[in-house]
């Protein structure tokens, strides 16, 4: 073998190296990604899994929050008919006592303030001597599930 | 750096990106996944977009600006802007140039400059949602979108702050996110009935390039419409039984509009649904209750000539690019109206054909634009390709069952183990037959390789633990061992051709397991059901030795009888009668625990147990 030859070999060599040496470094990073991905699938996971139980119920909290409109006007009615009586009262503080177990509040609105579209949607403009778009009267009460609006509260607001 | 998709619509718009290779919609900063396409300055002069801008349209209508798709790159002169003017809320002009203009507070804004605000949020939700700077964008546009308003859709992009990478054309979206644009050769129809406008596009495939080969539809034609329907239809059934109109009460008709929505995706799935509306309004004679059955036929019925106007249109789109139905490859419908049952059919019985409809119809077209972000991303070019199991692996049990271990649709290499015993007394051999298929019987499936693992000291059925591992690596092949957990015994096997099925075979075998599926759930049960008699003669022969003298001659005839009626049809077929003995030995085999414990034992067996 001459020195060319062996030069020659070596160098041939050394560029094989240099390629697996490439590869290698290709396959370890591939195998720390799809390591870490599957981590952090994980992790994305858990908290999926979090947010899903907290949110499962969103549906038939939905359709119950219709319930509570209804007993909102029924309750309404009575009154102006003085027929309320004691137990309608006990059976709505009922419904909302278990659905504010599973984290549903009241948007409270304050009549005379400004209209705030982040938690309130505006159904009627009215005539009023009050500044525009101020808040004239709730109509149906909106509702947060974990701090999340899932209905706004419906207003009356000033021309 | 991520790249985001965006379905620009004209009354919802939506987002996804690819994350991992996988499309995914993102949800906005009010967490729904598509945001309403409304801009607005508020009386408090503060800029809203969204469902924020939208909930103050009644109080704000001038400068509440909706449908601006409408008039983004259109002449002042166009005749669909002299249509749109005349319901639109908002004042109009013409620009200096030619183009439109509208007014929001007290500033004229050019169309793009809207449709900016609402990518902006969507942009700036979007960088919130995943922690990163989004700067770069694909935007969706309708394929009859001319130069102008795509120039100006993508002026629109740029003035968000977004650098728009393509404008692409929604139903050409909507096949990338089913993956069309792979296929050779192909003519697609995209059957796009939204909120607001029908849009119908072919498509023919060919060499990667999507290419538009006709479009059409009607931009004033959605599912808005069928909603309008429901409610006229609902205050006039309403004024004739109680004279009442409902519609002058704001309250009420809002609650009429969300009971009218609902009823409509409820008769997607339900064929009647009750909308009940307690105390919807009162008169003189008190309070007065809104409740009214209503059928999907009545739907049906109410929107009919919706439907078939769309179809008429799809007809002469084909007609004018020269196409007949049957040159229609595949056909995909997007929108959300295309959910009801009665339009799918419609679509089904003109093409004869199945639609595509797997991806949620509101999502599909941003889930598009996300595709072709992703391969400008980089993403999809992922490098390591990992392959599935088409065909479930595992080993015969007991009776002839088939149990997998590693099921279908697996994504390779993995590794799965399960620990299995003897089905004998003192059995110190273990044969493992290793098998493929979808048929819950052993027999039915196929043998990739049978071993055998000896020495297992002997032992009582049940209590050896033979640990069975599956192990398939990348290229397919597939190594199994047993190994006994009490003497450390190993023996395994290698299985080079484990994934070398051709599409016929693995269609084939899915095939068979589903035309066998009656008879094979028979079958099994029956194994089951044989294996349960099994164990049951084998417990109660163990207890009466156990019990030897201690238990009267009478109670082991009894059970020696039942033991006897029990073998005599366990080997048969007749399931019914299998269980029946079998459970009448388990009963008596209880009265060797009463008489032992004696009289008044029963009772402290109950405490116990």
């Amino acid at each position: 073998m001459t020195a060319q030859d062996k030069k020659e070999e070596s160098i041939e060599s050394s560029d094989e190296l240099a390629k697996c040496q490439k590869e290698k470094d290709e396959h370890l990073d591939g195998w720390k990604r799809a390591k870490a991905d599957l981590i952090n699938y994980k992790k994305d996971e858990a908290k999926r899994f979090e947010t899903m139980i907290k949110f499962s119920q969103e549906a038939m909290i939905r359709d119950l929050i219709a319930v509570l409109d209804s007993f909102d006007l029924a309750v309404l009615a009575l009154e102006k008919e003085g027929k309320a009586e004691k137990g309608i009262y006990l059976i709505k503080s009922q419904l909302e006592d278990n659905l504010k177990k599973y984290g549903l509040e009241k948007v409270l609105v304050s009549v005379n303030q400004p209209f705030d579209p982040n938690l309130q949607e505006a159904i009627a403009a009215v005539e009023s001597d009050k500044p525009s778009s101020t808040v004239i009267e709730e109509v149906e009460r909106g509702y947060l599930l974990h701090g999340k609006l899932i209905r706004p509260a419906r207003v009356k607001v000033s021309k | 750096m991520k790249i985001l998709g965006i379905d620009l619509g004209t009354t919802n718009s939506a987002m996804a990106i690819v994350e991992g290779g996988e499309p995914k919609v993102l949800e906005n900063h009010e967490g729904n996944r598509t945001t309403p396409s409304v801009a607005a300055i508020s009386k408090a002069n503060e800029k809203l977009v969204g469902i924020l801008a939208k909930r103050q349209t009644v109080v704000n209508p001038k400068n509440t600006i909706f449908s601006v798709k409408r008039l983004i790159g259109r002449k002042f002169s166009d005749s669909e802007v002299a249509r749109d003017k005349q319901w639109l809320s908002f004042d109009l002009k013409e620009s200096s140039t030619g183009g439109v203009e509208i007014k929001m507070a007290d500033r004229w804004y050019k169309p793009e400059e809207i449709s900016a605000m609402i990518l902006a949020k969507l942009k700036a939700d979007a960088e919130a949602k995943l922690g990163e700077k989004i700067e770069e964008a694909v935007i969706t546009v309708p394929a009859y979108f001319d130069d102008s308003q795509r120039q100006a859709t993508k002026n629109a992009g740029e003035i968000a702050g977004l650098k728009v990478r393509r404008i692409i054309n929604e139903p050409t979206a909507a096949a990338l996110a089913y993956g069309l644009n792979r296929k050779k050769e192909e003519k697609i129809v995209v059957y796009d009935f939204g909120g607001g406008t029908f849009d119908v596009s072919v498509l023919e495939i060919g060499d990667d390039v999507v290419e538009v080969k006709a479009t059409g539809g009607d931009t004033h034609l959605g599912g808005d419409d069928f909603d309008k329907r429901i409610i006229e239809y609902l205050v006039a059934e309403y004024k004739k039984s109680e004279g009442v109109d409902v519609s002058k009460d704001p309250l009420a008709l809002q609650r009429l509009k969300e009971a009218a929505e609902k009823a409509k995706h409820e008769l997607s799935t339900a064929f009647e649904t009750e909308i009940n509306l307690p105390y919807i309004t009162s008169d003189a004679s008190g309070p007065k209750h809104f409740l009214l059955k209503m059928s999907r036929s009545k739907l049906e019925e109410l929107v009919a000539d919706y439907i078939d106007k769309s179809i008429e249109i799809v007809k002469k789109i084909l007609q004018d690019a020269k196409l007949k139905t049957s040159d229609i490859n595949e056909v995909i419908l997007v929108g959300g109206q295309t959910r009801m049952p009665k339009m799918q059919e419609a679509v089904k019985k003109l093409f004869d054909k199945e639609p595509h409809r797997g991806i949620n119809p509101d999502e599909v077209v941003a889930v598009g634009a996300a595709v072709q972000a992703g391969i400008f991303q980089g993403d999809v070019k992922d490098i390591l390709l990992l392959d599935v199991t088409p065909i479930s692996l595992g080993i015969e049990t007991l009776g002839g069952v088939f149990t997998p271990l590693i099921e279908k649709n697996t994504t390779i290499p993995a590794s799965k183990s399960q620990v299995f015993s003897t089905a004998a007394e003192n059995q110190t051999t273990v044969e493992i037959h290793i098998l493929q298929g979808e048929r819950p019987m052993a027999g039915d499936n196929k043998t990739l390789g049978r071993f055998i693992l000896d020495g297992v000291p002997p032992a009582p059925r049940g209590i050896p633990q033979i640990e069975v591992v599956f192990d398939i690596d990348a290229n397919g092949i597939l190594n199994v061992s047993a190994k006994d957990k009490t003497s450390n015994k190993t023996q395994s096997i290698r299985i080079e051709a484990s994934t070398q099925l051709s599409k016929e075979e693995i269609e084939k075998l899915k095939n068979e397991a589903l035309v066998h599926a009656e008879e094979d759930k028979k079958k099994k049960e029956l194994a089951e059901v044989k294996n349960l008699a099994e164990q049951a003669v084998y417990l109660a022969e163990k207890s009466l030795r156990d019990a030897g003298d201690k238990i009267s001659a009478e109670i082991k005839e009894a059970i020696n009888q039942k033991i006897e009626a029990l073998k005599s049809v366990k080997d048969g077929n007749d399931i019914e009668a299998i269980k029946s003995k079998t459970s009448e030995l388990s009963l008596e085999i209880q009265k060797i625990g009463q008489s032992m414990h004696g009289n008044g034992g029963g009772e402290k067996q109950e405490k116990t147990e």
